[in-house]
């Protein structure tokens, strides 16, 4: 296998150093690393720090990020239990819903909850009528932690679900034959099994706190809450032209943060035998019975539904079928189906949704493939290596989308021989790749992390190959890690746009540019649209896939 | 539809007439040298700021008068041009043809660094004077900034018709207001609201009282006019104080209750800039595609259907400088294309008005 794990390590490195290395660099000069003028310099340091601001939004970003992750993290693994092991009602309903969160934009969610329970949101008017006053404040910080938790719980959901279908269930069964509540077998039997899924997703998801832009600038901004990457926006425009070496300051401070995460991840994660459960020995058995609790948790999974997917999604379906909405506006008088003919006549539609599509299913496929690559190699190897590819893979995630497509644009523009990417979708799915590498490589290696290494001993002693054992032993096992990995990487690449932003041109649009070019433009009716058409593709193929019988 | 239906009788109008490769009326003959040029080159890369679908109209025009030349339009906001054209030049990599963006100061910021090509364009003779800078760089659009106010909600009585009025209401009505009801640029997102700022302080001695009245807790900015104009319309603000006039009139066709004023006392305007860099990799092409810009042809359309509003005075139609000059005459402040722009990006000066501006219109 070391033929194949260095060179595997090398070119990790190489897509993960490029664009950081460029951004740390421009951190400690005067001027853009490309300008004969730049001398090194420490001075950037000393602005961006000595700013109250920084300050300022470095502590709301930590608070929002512990607020999110408090959030998301237990809510996702409950509800990966429910889903996946118990008779909970309306499961295959439920299932492609769930997903809904990620497909949208954040930009488009946030405009969604302004819709609908803004100041002047139809929910808002609704309870206004009824009670004389509008009892929640969209804008403030709490909001903001509560949606961005939420909106995180389906990622969170992906990973412990991925991890909980491999799960052997004859030890649930026997602590439900030994009388334990529902509860207690999720507290004491699955939680310690589930639990590197959790811990990877925890840190994700934490780290993910840091680089939220959408959400802040709509729903904290207003409120007057400043977070790193609303700070980093107005250091673009501080001095007129954008100050690269002040930017490049910021994302370097992100950058450290990624350093005690991963290390309290190895930690939580130091004996990694401990949650082997996919043994030689196990079979499948019915699932828990929730008995009574069985439509409670059906009402709580329907109530966090409407709050993060009915009420911003209603708004944005309203949004695409009114002309005006508003304080004195009933929707019904003003629906229309305009908004949907102008969409269909803007020019750049088509190609958008072809090169998007293209690069959700093939482009993440390629992506799964290689993530599953890094997992292999890297799977059952002790070396130091390895410890420096789990701190290499959280990096790319420290460059905000403000940056990261910056950052990609020199690596493609100053790097000898990768000009050829520049303006094709290949590069454009480089740069997702690289930046969503920890989430999708993450579920794998949590699927990973589960399976017992006498398996692949029994096959190696049964005389199969290494490439055989991976082929026809580690690969089945983790099929559930791949499928989901593949699914968030789909959702994501559909909306995923500032990575890419300045790779793209005639030709290479994809849908993420063209909602945020009809927002520059202030077509938010037509955002609107386009979003509900998105949405109603990717439900279209989810269902489909469903059919199919491709399991989540 | 009615757009479409338009555009393409044009077009249609447009391909019938055999003429079309020749050279425009009233330009030298060897322009001629210029289209065979840009033929031999192809194409043009645009890198703008104006939307695809604002620009479609005139992109397909193009295409009709130069059908062997492909236009590649490159939809990015200002910044992002900015950034991109930048790095593109100092890696030696191929960039735009050329650059249009509403961010005046950045673009002359670049001509100033000498990125610039000169080009003696047929149309400068044409155009205003401030407008034209030193052949390389041209203002193309003349699009005034207004008060936008919903018709709904906002007492009629009450609506301002000049800054001085604005600020008098905020003095002595100030519960109209109240709470965030009224919306403008934050100069501190926007470039471009920084700049408009400065124009204000220009014209209107008592801006830093308007700032101050905005600061009581009335005030609420965005980075866009597009924002700003969806929440006037829903209610959530009354007022919008320095609303780019195009967007406002585009979305009036949808919503009747959106309302317009051209301060009466003075009013800022301002002009997409556009120009060729010198490393251009297609520069006849990128002449071809500027002179289009600016010829009558192309300002007719701004000033009828692509609601850009026009810069030329010969020009005709609604959505023109003409029009709006016969209203307002010499009220019409255009933020000129030239230096004096970047007196808004000197550092020092920048950040002290920055400050002063967070001190009062931002303390709440």
């Amino acid at each position: 296998m070391i033929w194949l794990r260095l060179p595997t390590v090398v070119i990790l490195a190489a897509v993960v150093l490029l664009p950081v290395g460029v951004v740390v660099y421009q951190s400690v000069l005067d001027e853009p690393f490309f300008s004969p003028a730049a001398r090194l310099s420490l001075a950037s340091y000393a602005f961006v720090f000595g700013e109250p601001d920084f300050t300022r939004a470095f502590v709301t970003s930590i608070i929002l990020a512990a607020g999110m992750t408090a959030i998301a993290v237990p809510l996702g693994g409950l509800l990966a239990f429910l889903v996946v092991r118990t008779d909970l009602p309306a499961k295959r309903v439920i299932e492609p819903i769930l997903l809904v969160p990620i497909v949208l934009s954040p930009i488009v969610i946030a405009f969604g909850y302004v819709v609908a329970v803004g100041p002047v949101g139809f929910a808002s008017l609704a309870v206004k009528g009824l009670i004389g006053f509008v009892p929640w404040n969209l804008y403030s910080l709490t909001s903001l932690i509560i949606i961005a938790g939420l909106t995180h719980v389906p990622h969170v959901y992906l990973f412990s679900s991925a991890s909980l279908r491999k799960l052997n269930l004859e030890l649930e069964e026997q602590a439900r034959i030994l009388g334990a509540a529902p509860w207690r077998v999720a507290l004491t039997i699955s939680l310690p099994l589930v639990w590197p899924a959790l811990v990877y997703s925890g840190v994700l998801i934490f780290f993910l706190g840091f680089e939220l832009f959408g959400l802040p600038l709509v729903i904290g901004d207003p409120a007057n809450v400043l977070v790193l990457t609303t700070y980093l926006f107005k250091l673009t425009n501080i001095l007129g032209t954008p100050s690269y070496q002040l930017m490049a300051v910021v994302v370097v401070a992100i950058a450290l943060v990624t350093l005690p995460l991963v290390y309290f991840q190895r930690h939580l994660l130091r004996v990694a035998e401990r949650y082997v459960t996919v043994g030689g020995r196990g079979g499948q058995s019915g699932p828990l019975r929730l008995g009574r609790w069985r439509w409670l948790a059906l009402a709580g999974i329907v109530l966090w539904l409407v709050i993060v997917i009915g009420l911003p999604l209603a708004g944005v379906i309203l949004r695409a079928f009114v002309s005006r909405w508003g304080e004195g506006i009933n929707p019904f008088d003003t629906l229309t189906l305009q908004n949907f003919r102008d969409l269909a006549e803007h020019p750049n539609l088509l190609g958008s949704i072809l090169n998007t599509f293209l690069l959700a299913t093939v482009g993440a496929a390629a992506s799964v493939a290689a993530y599953g690559l890094i997992a292999l190699v890297t799977h059952r190897w002790r070396s130091r290596f390895v410890a420096m590819v789990d701190y290499l893979v959280l990096l790319p995630r420290s460059l905000p989308g403000l940056v990261a497509g910056l950052a990609f644009l020199w690596v493609f523009l100053f790097v000898p021989y990768l000009g050829v990417l520049r303006s094709s979708l290949v590069g454009i799915w480089l740069a997702y790749s690289v930046v969503w590498l920890a989430f999708g490589l993450r579920l794998i290696s949590a699927s990973l992390s589960q399976i017992a290494p006498e398996l692949e001993e029994a096959a190696r002693i049964a005389g199969a190959g290494p490439a055989r054992v991976v082929r026809d032993v580690t690969v089945p096992l983790i099929r559930f890690g791949l499928v989901s990995s593949w699914l968030l990487c789909f959702m994501i690449f559909v909306r995923e746009y500032s990575t890419g932003v300045y790779l793209q041109g005639p030709g290479t649009e994809v849908l993420g540019a063209l909602i945020v070019s009809l927002f520059g433009g202030g077509s938010l009716e037509l955002v609107a649209a386009l979003s509900v058409v998105n949405v109603a593709l990717v439900a279209a193929g989810l269902v489909l896939a469903l059919r199919l019988g491709v399991r989540m | 539809m009615k757009r479409f239906a338009l555009a393409s009788a044009l077009l249609f109008g447009m391909l019938a007439s055999a003429s079309a490769q020749g050279v425009p009326p009233g330009y030298p003959a060897d322009y001629q040298a210029i289209i065979s040029a840009a033929e031999q080159e192809g194409s043009v890369a645009v890198y703008s700021a104006t939307d695809s679908a604002s620009a479609d109209l005139l992109l397909k025009d193009f295409r009709a008068l130069y059908p062997k030349l492909q236009i590649r339009y490159y939809d990015l906001n200002s910044t992002e041009i900015y950034n991109r054209y930048l790095s593109e030049t100092a890696a030696n990599a191929e960039t735009a043809d050329v650059l249009w963006s509403g961010s005046m100061d950045l673009q002359l910021k670049l001509v100033a660094d000498g990125h610039a090509l000169t080009h003696h364009s047929p149309e400068s003779a044409k155009m205003p004077k401030w407008a034209v800078y030193e052949d390389r760089a041209w203002g193309t659009t003349f699009e005034p900034l207004v008060i936008a106010y919903n018709k709904r909600l906002f007492p009629a009585d009450a609506v301002p018709a000049s800054h001085g009025d604005l600020l008098r209401l905020l003095k002595e009505r100030p519960q109209l207001l109240a709470g965030g009801k009224l919306t403008s640029y934050d100069p501190e997102k926007s470039g471009f609201g920084f700049l408009l700022m400065t124009q204000d302080e220009k014209y209107f001695p008592q801006f830093w009282e308007l700032a101050a009245a905005f600061g009581r807790g009335t005030g609420r900015f965005y980075p866009s006019s597009g924002t700003m104009i969806e929440r006037i319309t829903s209610g959530e603000h009354l007022l919008g104080f320095n609303v780019i006039g195009s967007y406002v009139v585009l979305r009036q066709k949808k919503d009747a209750d959106l309302g317009l004023v051209y301060p009466s006392d003075y009013v800022l305007v301002m002009s997409r800039v556009a120009f060729i860099p010198k490393n251009a990799k297609r520069p006849n092409a990128a002449k071809l595609f500027m002179d289009y810009l600016l010829s009558g042809r192309a300002q007719k359309l701004m000033a009828n259907q692509s609601m850009l509003f026009a810069l030329r005075d010969d020009v005709e139609g609604p959505y023109s400088a003409g029009a709006l000059s016969k209203e307002l005459g010499s009220r019409l402040k255009p933020i000129p294309v030239d230096m004096s722009l970047l007196t808004a990006l000197a550092p020092a000066k920048r950040l002290a008005m920055m400050r002063k501006w967070q001190e009062t219109a931002r303390a709440q």
